[in-house]
């Protein structure tokens, strides 16, 4: 596994606190949707999981969607957040389990299919800390699938999609040209 | 940095960073294994006595700081009360089902939330960042390079919101207007996150750059400007939660609030 | 003496563009050697200077290839940007982290942090200070002290006093003989006049990144006079040579005349007052030079006009009363001091033509209209780049382009000729001249004197954020020997 250099870390941190500002927004727009019912804000939730996918593919390194996680929830602690440690804790697995997807396809790949599975895997992690945490297993039944299939469903939309979207939008901007090892090709046309 | 305010310094701004940090994972663990209402309620207490007074922010400050707590008690509550499972019936209306032990549950999640909220938001009003990293790599050997970029990310937290103001500027002076129907705000959602990413991006990588033309390299050999030491209110913190946790189990064995005692095996 | 420092044929292209920037460069410096490169705006003194120092290709991976080089134990770069040098929150520790880099042990910290702060001429009343609340040119000599605090061998400077007032000019490389008696010192600037004493040696670029001279400075000024005109370089006695034959525009009859009026206002930044101007006026056909240290207000005070800050007190364009941005946008043109925050586009190009698609006007005549934009400001080669791409003097003229691109009745320009080659700085002067004389109000804030004189008007001359209005008299030839104090 190649090491990350201070300029990919520096990178993901940066990504990752902007978008631990928006994180730290969302927590109050979960909240108020909660009472709304049907589990509308657990549609929303997958938003928290954002700052890995995009980080990874603008940096597309190892350990990058692990570190942006962790970065983000950070950035969201620091500034207050309504959930305490917590979010650091969450971070961290939701993190790990988009990162291991994104290994299983060796970082290879980027596309809508590698990213959503990367999603859900993230959402799986929060799920699993649900369990533990917040007794979820004891909702009624019906409740708990309504719960798990909108948190899922929103994770492919939000870190998913979104995410996508973002990364490309960027692409065109050209920025994520200063983070990418030059190309064969240029070192050639230097030697003619 | 958002959360910057005058204050003053209390004991909590003296204790270790790191040991704080730690001392914070430890609750987090110990409060998830309580499942014991009555010890959960008033375990509360503890926190709460911490970020009421010890926190050094003017005390109307504190009571605006803890509104969106009643919030997240009512909501975290809410849902395991008027869905969670049950036997012995409260109260039933459609698919609202409230049954005593979601009921219980639900309190006691509500609680569990709020010491989580009051805990961190403890923290993050009474630790300063840039010491909280430097203790970070003093105590528990964290790798620099990950530490001076979280500092050099959080010192550009400001940066990034007057970013947003100066992208407003921009597109004011280009005679950019935003327009209110749907594309209009989707496009002027897309005009101001993209030059912001696009431009933190840049802006981080020029840091580096920066950085590593001031000598910063990968070794972990360096001195430290702010030296972290441990010191009594170390002891003092951690005493204080030991005794606290003590106290709050021998009262709810002998005077339990609720008939409660684990809300798993209801 | 030893080479401290060289490149035998070195090439280096930036990923996705077609040309080399250099193309088998051969230069070497010796210990002790104070370098000057010289060249137009984009030849690439920048990128060479990184490339020297080694962060090319080492922390900035740009493809690049050579025979053999040296590179010097220990450096220091001081950057063009001064937004981007610092990691830290606060001033001393930012000086900190470097002696921490250096391993230097904490008790001698302090006392080094206000030794080099002093150096460089920063006098803060606490070391402490918040780095985000300097102006520019205070982070400018930041930059420098950080960078003195590694002792280094070679020094870099790109363009270091592109943001100082003449006095902090001259103060830094006062600072900068001091402390390099010893040391190698290699500078890429514009702004030639307090360097040129100080220098020993001259390598001159043409626009294509080639050498063209190489010598001791008065050498090399005396045989190469024709190239240094010829690729618009500065040189000194070139504002002499400019004002002989500046050509003259005639006054033509504008029709319409308009004025802007202030009284008793005051722009307020944090809810502070930052700047106040007790009374003045301007009307078409003049060229207000707004002058004074840094951080005395001169970007605060143009904001406040463009009302991107708050204000109060009387504020009228054409006798209209002026309250919010939309009140003013219609007639104002604007450039910020730092031009990369003028860019909403991805690329040259696009940067120019949103300003016509808000007319829309038809995808043709955009693309006659951009391209005539591009050839005046010099630019037609960098249309597809991004922005930020540019070189520092390429992103300034593309700002001001935007701005002129509106054909505003007022140009509120910060700084916009700095960091610019000769040719470039008369190419703008000369376009914002025949505004002025077409019925514009220019009100541009500057340092440089030589611009004060020939073109401004007036003065306004910003003291501890309060503005101070002065008729700006063209020095008759006896002052002009002069140095003029304003
Ligand atoms: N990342 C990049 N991709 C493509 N072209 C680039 C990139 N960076 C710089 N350039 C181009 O390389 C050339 C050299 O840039 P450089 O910044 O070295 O110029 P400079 O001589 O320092 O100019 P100035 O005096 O205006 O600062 C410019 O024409 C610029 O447009
Ligand atoms: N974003 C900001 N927030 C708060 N204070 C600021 C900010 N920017 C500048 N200031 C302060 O406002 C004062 C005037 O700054 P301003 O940038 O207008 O100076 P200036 O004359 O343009 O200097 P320079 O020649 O360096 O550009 C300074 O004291 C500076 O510290
Ligand atoms: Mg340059
Ligand atoms: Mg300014």
């Amino acid at each position: 596994m190649s090491r990350l250099k201070l300029t990919d870390i520096l990178v993901t941190v940066v990504i990752s606190i902007a978008f631990g500002l928006v994180y730290k927004i969302w927590g109050p727009l979960y909240y108020a949707l909660k009472p709304l019912g049907f589990h509308l804000d657990q549609f929303i939730y997958g938003m928290w999981f954002i700052a890995a996918i995009v980080a990874f593919l603008v940096i597309r390194k190892p350990g990058v969607a692990l570190l942006a996680e962790v970065a983000a929830s950070s950035g969201e602690f620091l500034m207050g957040s309504e959930w305490g440690l917590e979010v650091l804790i969450y971070g961290f697995i939701q993190g790990l389990f988009a990162e291991l997807v994104l290994m299983a396809f060796g970082y290879k790949r980027s596309g809508v299919i590698v990213v959503s599975l990367a999603s859900i895997a993230a959402c799986t992690g929060s799920l699993m800390m649900d369990f533990y945490k917040g007794y979820i297993e004891d909702l009624a039944a019906w409740n708990l699938a309504l719960l798990i299939s909108m948190r899922a469903a929103g994770s492919i939309v939000f870190s998913g999609l979104l995410a996508l979207g973002i990364a490309r939008a960027l692409e065109r901007t050209g920025v994520t040209k200063i983070l990418r090892p030059a190309s064969q090709d240029d070192f050639d046309t230097l030697s003619q | 940095m958002p959360i910057q305010f005058d204050n003053k310094m209390t004991w909590l701004h003296r204790i270790n960073p790191s040991v704080k940090l730690l001392g914070l994972a430890c609750l987090f663990v110990v409060v998830l294994f309580i499942h014991n209402l009555n010890v959960m309620v008033l375990f509360a207490l503890g926190p709460a006595i911490l970020f009421l007074f010890f926190t050094g922010h003017p005390f109307k400050r504190i009571l605006l700081f803890s509104i969106p707590f009643l919030l997240i008690f009512l909501s975290t509550s809410s849902s395991m009360i008027l869905f969670g499972k049950g036997e012995s019936t409260l109260f039933k209306w459609g698919l609202i089902h409230i049954t005593e032990e979601s009921l219980y549950r639900g309190i006691h999640l509500g609680f569990r939330a709020l010491i989580y909220a009051m805990l961190g938001l403890t923290f993050a009003l009474t630790t300063s960042q840039v010491l909280l990293f430097y203790s970070l790599m003093q105590q528990l050997k964290l790798n620099p390079k990950y530490a001076y970029s979280f500092m050099a990310g959080i010192r550009l937290i400001p940066i990034m919101i007057e970013e947003l103001t100066t992208i407003k500027y921009a597109r004011t002076v280009r005679g950019i207007q935003n327009t209110f129907t749907v594309r209009g705000i989707l496009s002027s959602i897309k005009g101001y996150s993209i030059p912001l990413l696009s431009q933190s991006i840049r802006r981080a990588y020029r840091i580096a750059v920066a950085m590593e033309a001031k000598r910063f390299t990968d070794s972990r050999k360096r001195t430290y400007y702010y030296q972290t030491g441990f010191s009594r209110y170390d002891l003092i913190f951690i005493a204080y939660f030991a005794l606290f946790l003590s106290l709050v189990i021998f009262i709810s064995g002998h005077y339990p609030l609720f008939p409660v005692v684990d809300v798993r095996s209801l | 003496m030893p080479i401290i420092s060289s490149f035998e044929k070195l090439r280096l292209k930036f990923p996705g563009t077609k040309k080399l920037l250099f193309e088998d460069l051969s230069l070497s410096f010796k210990k002790g050697e104070k370098v000057l490169l010289l060249g137009p705006s984009g030849c690439g003194k920048s990128t060479l200077l990184q490339a020297l120092s080694g962060l090319i290709p080492n922390s900035i991976e740009v493809p690049i290839k050579f025979d053999r080089c040296t590179y010097p134990d220990s450096w220091g770069f001081v950057f063009q940007d001064p937004d981007t040098q610092f990691c830290m929150p606060y001033a001393d520790e930012e000086i900190a982290f470097v002696l921490e880099n250096l391993q230097v042990p904490r008790e001698q910290m302090p006392k080094r942090i206000s030794e080099l702060l002093s150096l460089v001429g920063l006098d803060l009343n606490d070391s402490h200070s918040r780095i985000h609340t300097f102006s520019g040119g205070m982070k400018q000599r930041l930059a420098i002290a950080s960078v003195l605090a590694i002792d280094p061998e070679v020094l870099f400077f790109d363009e270091p006093t592109a943001m100082l007032d003449s006095e902090g000019t001259k103060k830094i490389w006062e600072t900068v003989k001091k402390i390099s008696a010893d040391k190698t010192v290699i500078i890429v600037e514009h702004k030639i006049e307090h360097v040129i004493d100080f220098i020993d040696r001259i390598i001159l670029f043409d626009a294509a990144g080639t050498i063209i001279a190489d010598g001791r400075p008065e050498s090399v000024f005396n045989s190469y006079r024709t190239e240094f005109e010829k690729y618009g370089i500065w040189f000194p006695g070139v504002w002499d040579q400019y004002k002989a034959t500046a050509p003259t525009y005639k006054t033509t009859d504008f029709q319409i005349k308009r004025e802007l009026f202030l009284e008793n206002f005051k722009g307020f930044r944090n809810k502070e007052t930052k700047i106040k101007i007790k009374h003045a006026e301007a009307e078409s056909a003049d060229w207000i030079a707004v002058t004074g240290k840094n951080g005395a207000g001169k970007s605060t005070l143009l904001l406040s006009l463009i009302q991107l800050l708050k204000t109060s007190g009387t504020y009228q364009v054409n006798g209209r009363n002026i309250t919010r941005n939309k009140d003013i946008s219609s007639e104002a043109g604007f450039v910020f001091q730092n031009p990369e925050l003028q860019f909403v586009a991805n690329t040259v190009f696009d940067e120019l033509a949103i300003t016509f698609r808000q007319k829309h006007d038809g995808e043709e005549l955009i693309e006659k209209k951009v391209s005539e934009l591009l050839m005046l400001f010099n630019l037609a080669n960098q249309r597809d780049l991004h922005p930020y791409q540019l070189s520092m003097g390429q992103k300034r003229r593309l700002s001001v382009a935007t701005a002129v691109a509106q054909n505003p009745a007022i140009l509120l320009l910060d700084e916009p000729t700095f960091g610019q080659d000769s040719k470039n700085t008369f190419a703008v002067l000369e376009l914002l001249e025949s505004y002025r004389k077409s019925g514009h109000i220019i009100i541009m804030a500057t340092h440089d004197r030589q611009i004060i004189q020939h073109f401004a008007t007036k003065v306004w001359n910003v003291i501890d954020s309060e503005v101070v209005v002065k008729e700006a008299k063209i020095p008759t030839a006896a002052e002009a020997g002069h140095a003029y104090s304003i």
